[in-house]
């Protein structure tokens, strides 16, 4: 696979006469600080946190509902594409600005739509701009005993709009569930530039749950201009406990063995041997570095069930062979042991010049399955693969390492990428748990879903974004067939 | 129930009731246990029933997920699951012999959605037939799933309007070690702000009932903290439902408290459950529907679903167009 081989929209063309009126509209609109057509801001918004590149035409910052309204407007009037864009921690190329038969899109950035609109603090709800920052709203709520479950690896960085477009996960998914379920109402405005709001509030709709199928639309719908999300109460209670195990196999049935106990535990974390090398060099958690896997638990709530939690987590993962178990003894030690979890991806970045990161989904009883063949794949292909789980969901987060500069090294990661995916769909799985589908995932669809389900994925939306112009090219197979799917779809870069 | 009723017991059999509706230009009106079609009045649309489709397809304890076809009681299940300790929290209206594929359709709230999450959040797949008779699927078996379009949610609450509802998986989870019911006098607000999330919390008339899960030393702390004494389960009302934001229902639990109604009210959820005299009921609608929200009278000698004001965004009528362009599928809440 030659993955420049892809038509990629022009470099540096000279814009089309619709594409000059366009900008000469935003121009007046945004003016020179709200609008970027320069070759440096156009490179700096090429990509997401995937490797797929593509040049945007310009990239433009509204600041309130009105101005997003008049450039969504001019999009529509120039039938000029956009590409939504948060703070671009996304991983499946949603927010690469590939265009459409040529057409280069416009990048609409919510970095400046980032205020806390409400926090009613009484019935635990908050209304946010798609622009602020996950974590910033959970230091908003802290100070009123309350806080955002969902919490992604990326939550420092990436925004609450970008969670809401991507139905984010995170740590703590096992139990509190994923970005839908704290996702309260919607506000998405279309491209007349008109608020559509899905109201969730009330326990019971008249209408469709919109506000269901908005998220995870990944920028295709329309534009989040504002969510209602929910806000739980801070747990009295955390016990957070390290557990070692020889083999990736005693790791996985201990997750077996938890998940079927009489009490969830809220986060379930597995790391293998070679993220337990990466991150103890990088952030001395304090994981046991001759451990072929380490469980990370966190049980929440109230003291008494926190601690019955613990104390089952600690039998069960003894009966399956644990070498090593820690409990944290204080929140320093706790703080100390999810550092190590965060940390990967830094880890990496001081370690290999370039990773791919996958995210597959099996059944929870597949655990050790997969986790045999993603090693398997490594070795058949050459490359260093280390995982990282969100063990009780059954999410993998193989990150194959590699340096570019290595002749013919993409081939045999774009194909350890394309086996996983394959793997796990073998195994009752799915394509993607919470990074999305993006364009990387695009074409994979085909394989998840019938041609008579995709028609049905297709006119619903059709039905909500009839101009076709939001986020062109994504999340849909553009052809339902059998081709070989691609990492690398057409319009994309590497 | 109507006179022509189809009874399905497989998938292809929907398909084939489907079609042979849609050859003969007849609406279709899908009923699942009745628990809520027998509360509303008659209607003479042709029916097609799930009730005969029953079963467990696929239970995977170790997975926490089943898979069930939709006419499959809620009680048969719960028995069934409960057998391995685990439960889906979408409670059953009381006593009325729901089943899963209704429950979904219909997507009312019971008082434990204050903890566990409305029914919509326990939904992983949906298998549906829709209006042009194609079996169609959407989610999938892993309880992460962002692949396309989260459709899941759309069969939710749809009542039966974008496809019929033929099989579903749901998420499970551990049945809580230990659980009860309390009262207090103390306020509903007070209550939710002193208790660490509670299962239910339940406003009637004269006192806050409280529902405990969990480990019995945390119960028994937790009751003294808000000053809980041991108490028998509420009495559900079972002749309206009203559902409004939750933070605006104070304004009609008072209206019930002057209007003599007797109710019983889902704290943070949004739902009141009523009982009383015609009028009272119709003012209570008035105040609903000001309140931004609906109601639902569950008697068909009350004359009529009363479902006050039906919006639905432009966007969602055009999915409904373009899923279902003939109106094939009947909208039980359509004025007649």
């Amino acid at each position: 696979m030659d993955p420049a081989a892809g038509t990629s929209p022009r470099r540096d063309a000279p814009p089309t006469a619709a594409e000059s009126a366009l900008l000469s509209e935003l121009q007046v609109v945004l003016g020179d600080d709200g609008l970027r057509t320069s070759t440096l801001s156009r490179a700096t918004y090429r990509r997401d946190a995937s490797f797929l590149n593509a040049d945007p035409l310009a990239i433009a910052l509204p600041s309130t509902r009105e101005q997003l309204a008049t450039v969504l407007r001019s999009c529509r009037d120039h039938r000029v594409p956009f590409t939504p864009r948060a703070a671009g921690t996304g991983l499946a190329g949603g927010a690469t600005p590939t265009g459409v038969d040529g057409v280069r899109p416009l990048v609409i950035s919510v970095a400046r739509m980032d205020r806390l609109l409400e926090l009613d603090v009484p019935n635990r709800r908050a209304h946010v701009e798609p622009g602020m920052v996950n974590a910033r709203l959970g230091r908003a709520v802290a100070a009123h005993g309350l806080r955002f479950a969902p919490d992604p690896a990326s939550q420092i960085a990436a925004t609450l709009g970008g969670n809401v477009a991507t139905n984010a996960g995170g740590i703590h998914v096992l139990t509190y569930g994923v970005m839908s379920q704290h996702v309260l109402a919607v506000e998405l405005m279309d491209t007349d530039g008109e608020v559509h709001l899905f109201d969730g509030r009330q326990p019971e709709q008249t209408g469709l749950d919109l506000r269901g199928v908005s998220v995870g639309g990944e920028g295709t719908l329309g534009f989040v201009v504002g969510a209602w999300l929910k806000l739980l109460p801070a747990p009295p209670a955390i016990g957070t406990l390290l557990a070692g195990f020889d083999t990736l196999e005693a790791a996985a049935a201990t997750v077996g063995a938890l998940v079927t106990s009489d009490r969830l535990p809220d986060a379930v974390e597995l790391m293998d041997a070679r993220a337990i090398a990466l991150v103890e060099d990088y952030a001395q958690a304090g994981y046991p570095t001759d451990a072929a896997a380490v469980l990370l638990l966190e049980y929440e709530g109230l003291p008494a069930g926190v601690g019955a939690g613990v104390e089952t987590a600690e039998r069960l993962a003894r009966e399956h062979g644990a070498t090593a178990v820690v409990r944290a003894a204080d929140a320093d030690q706790r703080a100390r042991i999810w550092k190590g979890r965060k940390a990967v991806a830094g880890a990496i970045a001081k370690t290999a010049p370039d990773f791919f990161l996958q995210d597959v989904v099996v059944p929870r009883s597949r655990l050790g399955e997969m986790l045999d063949a993603v090693v398997a794949i490594g070795e058949r292909e050459d490359l260093i693969i280390l995982t990282v789980v969100h063990a009780g969901d059954g999410n993998l987060h193989p990150f194959v390492l590699f340096d570019r500069r290595e002749e013919g090294v993409l081939d045999r990661v774009f194909a350890a990428g394309h086996d996983i995916v394959t793997t796990a769909l073998a195994l009752d799985g799915t394509l993607t748990g919470e990074h999305g589908v993006g364009i990387e995932k695009r074409d994979f669809l085909s394989q998840v879903y019938t041609a008579d389900d995709l028609a049905v994925q297709q006119a619903v939306r059709r039905a909500m974004e009839p101009s076709g112009l939001a986020n062109p090219d994504k999340m849909l197979p553009t052809t339902v067939g059998c081709q070989e799917a691609s990492m690398v779809p057409e319009g994309a870069w590497v | 129930m109507s006179d022509v009723t189809t009874m399905t017991t497989e998938v292809e059999s929907i398909v084939a009731a489907v079609e042979e509706a849609r050859g003969r230009q007849r609406q279709l009106l899908v009923r699942g246990g009745g628990s809520v079609l027998d509360r509303l009045p008659p209607t003479d649309a042709e029916e097609l029933s799930t009730a005969q489709l029953t079963g467990v397809v696929d239970h995977r304890p170790q997975d926490l997920v089943v898979t069930v076809r939709a006419g499959t009681p809620i009680e048969e299940l719960s028995a069934l699951l409960a057998a391995h300790g685990q439960e889906c929290p979408i409670e059953p209206l009381a006593g009325h012999g729901s089943t899963v594929g209704g429950r979904l359709a219909t997507a009312l709230a019971g008082p434990r959605q204050l903890q566990a999450g409305r029914v919509r959040d326990w939904v992983l797949r949906v298998r549906l037939v829709t209006a042009d008779a194609r079996v169609v699927t959407a989610g999938g078996v892993t309880v992460k799933d962002v692949t396309g379009y989260d459709l899941c949610r759309l069969a939710t609450g749809s009542w039966g309007t974008i496809g019929v509802i033929a099989e579903v998986t749901l998420k499970l989870r551990p049945i809580p070690i230990h659980s009860a019911w309390f009262a207090t006098e103390r306020s509903a607000p007070r209550v939710l702000a002193e208790l660490y999330r509670p299962a239910a919390v339940v406003t009637t008339g004269q006192r806050t009932l409280v529902h405990l899960e969990e480990h019995p030393d945390d119960i028994a702390a937790q009751a003294m903290v808000a000053g809980l004494q041991p108490a028998d389960p509420p009495a559900w009302p079972t002749t309206a439902r009203a559902a409004v934001d939750p933070s605006r229902l104070a304004a009609l639990t008072s209206l019930a408290e002057s209007t003599g109604l007797t109710y019983a009210a889902f704290e943070g959820v949004g739902v009141c459950l009523l009982d009383g005299d015609a009028d009272a009921l119709a003012a209570a609608g008035e105040r609903a529907a000001e309140l931004g929200g609906s109601l639902l009278v569950l008697d068909p000698d009350r004359g009529g679903p009363g479902w006050g004001e039906r919006t639905e965004d432009a966007m969602g009528l055009r999915i409904r167009s373009a899923l279902d362009p003939d109106g094939l599928l009947l909208d039980v809440r359509q004025p007649r």
